[in-house]
């Protein structure tokens, strides 16, 4: 994509709890994770020799680093200053990996968690003043939907790090009748494992941000593919561990709310509709890639007439291209309206 | 290969999608309610029911003159918030004791229809231990028990706020603070019991109140241990708070609590007693501004409790029956939303 209007370097921004993907009219696009951290005091500022640093680089770091996760829970954490300029300096960042040359205006679409767009609208707004020279907020599963085409007639569950979001297109702009939001999501599913290991071996050590890599790599519902072992200090000496039956239930947690709002808002669309929209529930965000869990969902479809679930091709840039096409299809006379 | 008619469709649906994206947005950065794009259901009025009911409960609250006041307003209810109750106590001289404000009498209709946000207090910790037996000590098994519920009120979607999350000092007046802060629906604390008979065992769930069983008032003594409040406070602060609809609605929620601890713990516990519902004044259940209950999960002081308590599968009990409380409670407020919904004659 490289449609150029006016000069303008037009973006798509997917501002996530775990992590955040920029995509822009200029052929590139980045993700990072988002963790944004400030050194503690000067000793790590003389050491980390930036005065801020994101992602990866702030996670390696955080013992140095006054460390934030933005949008923890899909929500931006209301009166934290902190938390506000922690976005801000999320999306700057994001802005400057795609290069915008000094004289092109940058028009951004962020694409937010559901549920801080429905809550804390307000405060994203103020969160993402100055950042852009016009920018528009608009929700994860929308710009997905979006950028899939996939307006009429589809369900969109979008399972990130902090919720998991719901929407069903009927060819409208979606209104919060039509949104819902879960905390079971991926940070949950990690909350869970985590405290399964502690309760089966309490002398194992390990850190939340092992058990979130053990999940990228061997999440699964339904029969193990393989057994899942990870290697833990247990008194200090590296101990292999057998998690597959509880990376099984961590992961299976999820199924019974998803499940449950799945049907719930399916049993909601006009019944002439019904049908079609159970053969369109599309699966974004990372939790998309969970071996089997498409299957599982059209298990539970199976009870009330069938249905299809997949997943999209590209869960890391899927929410990003979709703002990015938004960004494109907007009128110029629509971005004049809307400050950066 | 689409055929030309359907992509003039989408394209029809994105630019509209697209003026109502932009209008969401206007109305944002004006400060605007986001413009509705759907049509309203015939019977949609009777949605502005309990909103009508809870904006004029409001507004008579912040009128009429307290029971706590007696025609006149109090000078500490202007700290019931939690940020005020902060503010306080950063300004307040070490050796003073922040003023701990009753809440207001409020109407039902103001409270919260949905539950959504959890505070869990696991009792003790840091320099106090509370009770202890064979090296087991209550802050740990409170905190055990207040991260495998954590745990499992996530997994079904409610939002959690941990007053302490590891082994920390933390005042009473610290949870309330915390709690109110936090702007939680309900209030758990989890407490482990130390009953004088050792060949007593049970579960309980205390509501805040005046009790006249000197066992309850020696348990409250204990618990409240270090909180600086003394019995003039006590009966000050409960004047205010009994009428309080928050009295009826942790009634309730002790009840739901109390049923689910006793049938599910009975299962790998037969000798287990119900203690049922009781009141007590507790410190943490006097300021928390939502409905709470103080549950004693289990007896230390008795030796097959605290062998069960041993095994971490006991303990996943414990939190699995208290989240289930929770969630029993959480759905009849949720009955009672839609019957609210439905109006007048809706029974």
């Amino acid at each position: 994509m490289t449609k150029e209007k006016n000069n303008a370097l037009h973006l798509g921004i997917d501002l996530g709890t775990s992590r955040s993907s920029v995509s822009a009219s200029n052929g590139q696009h980045h993700v990072v994770e988002s963790y944004i951290g400030w050194p503690v005091d000067m000793v790590a500022r003389k050491l980390i020799k930036k005065p801020v640093l994101f992602g990866h680089e702030a996670l390696e770091n955080r013992p140095m680093l006054d460390l934030h996760r933005p949008l923890e829970r899909g929500l931006i954490k209301e009166g934290s200053e902190k938390d506000e300029l922690a976005v801000r300096e999320l999306i700057r960042h994001l802005i400057s990996l795609v290069e915008p040359q000094s004289n092109q205006k940058v028009l951004a679409v962020v694409g937010v968690p559901a549920e801080a767009l429905r809550v804390s609208k307000q405060h994203l707004r103020n969160a993402v003043k100055g950042v852009a020279d016009a920018l528009m907020i608009v929700s994860e599963p929308f710009a997905v939907a979006y950028g899939m085409d996939a307006l009429l007639h589809t369900m969109i569950i979008d399972i990130g790090a902090g919720t998991t979001d719901f929407c069903v297109m009927n060819g409208r702009y979606p209104t919060e009748e039509d949104q819902r939001t879960l905390t079971n999501a991926g940070d949950s599913v990690d909350e869970q494992l985590a405290t399964m290991l502690r309760a089966r071996v309490p002398e194992a050590q390990f850190s939340i941000h092992m058990v979130r890599s053990w999940k990228e790599q061997w999440s699964f519902v339904g029969e193990p593919p393989r057994a899942v072992e990870v290697t833990v200090p247990v008194n200090g000496k590296p101990t292999v561990i057998d998690i597959t039956a509880d990376m099984r239930r961590a992961c299976e947690s999820l199924l019974p709310p998803i499940v449950e709002t799945m049907l719930d808002l399916v049993s909601r669309v006009d019944p002439e509709y019904q049908e079609k929209v159970r053969r369109n529930v599309i699966l974004a965000g990372g939790g998309s890639q969970i071996p089997r869990l498409s299957e599982a969902l059209e298990g539970a479809l199976a009870d009330v007439g069938g249905g299809h679930v997949r997943a999209v091709e590209d869960p890391v840039f899927a929410g990003s291209k979709g703002s990015l096409a938004i960004a494109l299809d907007a009128p110029e006379s629509d971005w004049e309206r809307l400050p950066g | 290969m689409t055929p030309p008619s359907a992509r003039r469709h989408v394209a029809r649906l994105k630019r509209a999608m697209l003026r109502d994206a932009v209008a969401e947005n206007l109305a944002i950065i004006e400060g605007l309610p986001k413009r509705r794009t759907h049509r309203v259901p015939r019977n949609s009025w009777l949605w502005w029911i309990p909103v009508t009911v809870v904006a004029l409960g409001i507004l008579v609250g912040t009128l009429k003159p307290t029971a706590a006041g007696r025609g006149r307003p109090q000078p500490d209810e202007s700290v019931a918030t939690g940020v005020a109750v902060r503010q306080d106590a950063e300004r307040a001289k070490p050796e003073q004791l922040p003023m701990l404000s009753a809440p207001r009498a409020v109407d039902p209709a103001t409270f919260r229809l949905a539950v959504r946000r959890v505070v869990v207090d696991p009792g003790h910790g840091g320099n106090d231990p509370g009770a202890m037996t064979r090296g087991m000590r209550e802050k740990d098994l409170t905190l055990d028990v207040a991260r495998r519920l954590n745990a499992a009120l996530r997994a079904v979607g409610f939002e959690v706020v941990m007053t302490r999350e590891g082994d920390e000092t933390v005042s009473l007046h610290q949870r309330v603070v915390a709690a109110n802060d936090a702007h939680g629906d309900l209030f758990l604390s989890i407490h482990v019991n130390s009953i004088p008979t050792p060949v007593r065992r049970g579960v309980e769930t205390y509501v805040l109140g005046t009790t006249s069983d000197p066992r309850v008032e020696k348990l409250a003594g204990a618990e409240n241990s270090g909180s600086g409040y003394s019995l003039a406070d006590f009966r000050r602060l409960l004047e205010g708070v009994l009428i309080d609809v928050r009295h009826d609605e942790s009634r309730r929620f002790a009840q739901k609590v109390q049923n689910h601890m006793f049938a599910a713990l009975r299962r790998s516990n037969p000798e287990l007693e119900d203690r049922s519902v009781k009141q007590a004044p507790f410190v943490v259940l006097v300021g928390t501004e939502m409905p709470g209950v103080l549950a004693e999960v289990s007896c230390l002081s008795n030796p097959e409790d605290t062998l069960l308590l041993k095994d971490g599968n006991y303990r996943q009990s414990i939190a699995e029956a208290l989240a289930a409380g929770v969630r029993d409670y959480a759905a009849s407020r949720e009955r009672a939303t839609a019957v609210a919904r439905r109006g007048p004659g809706a029974l």
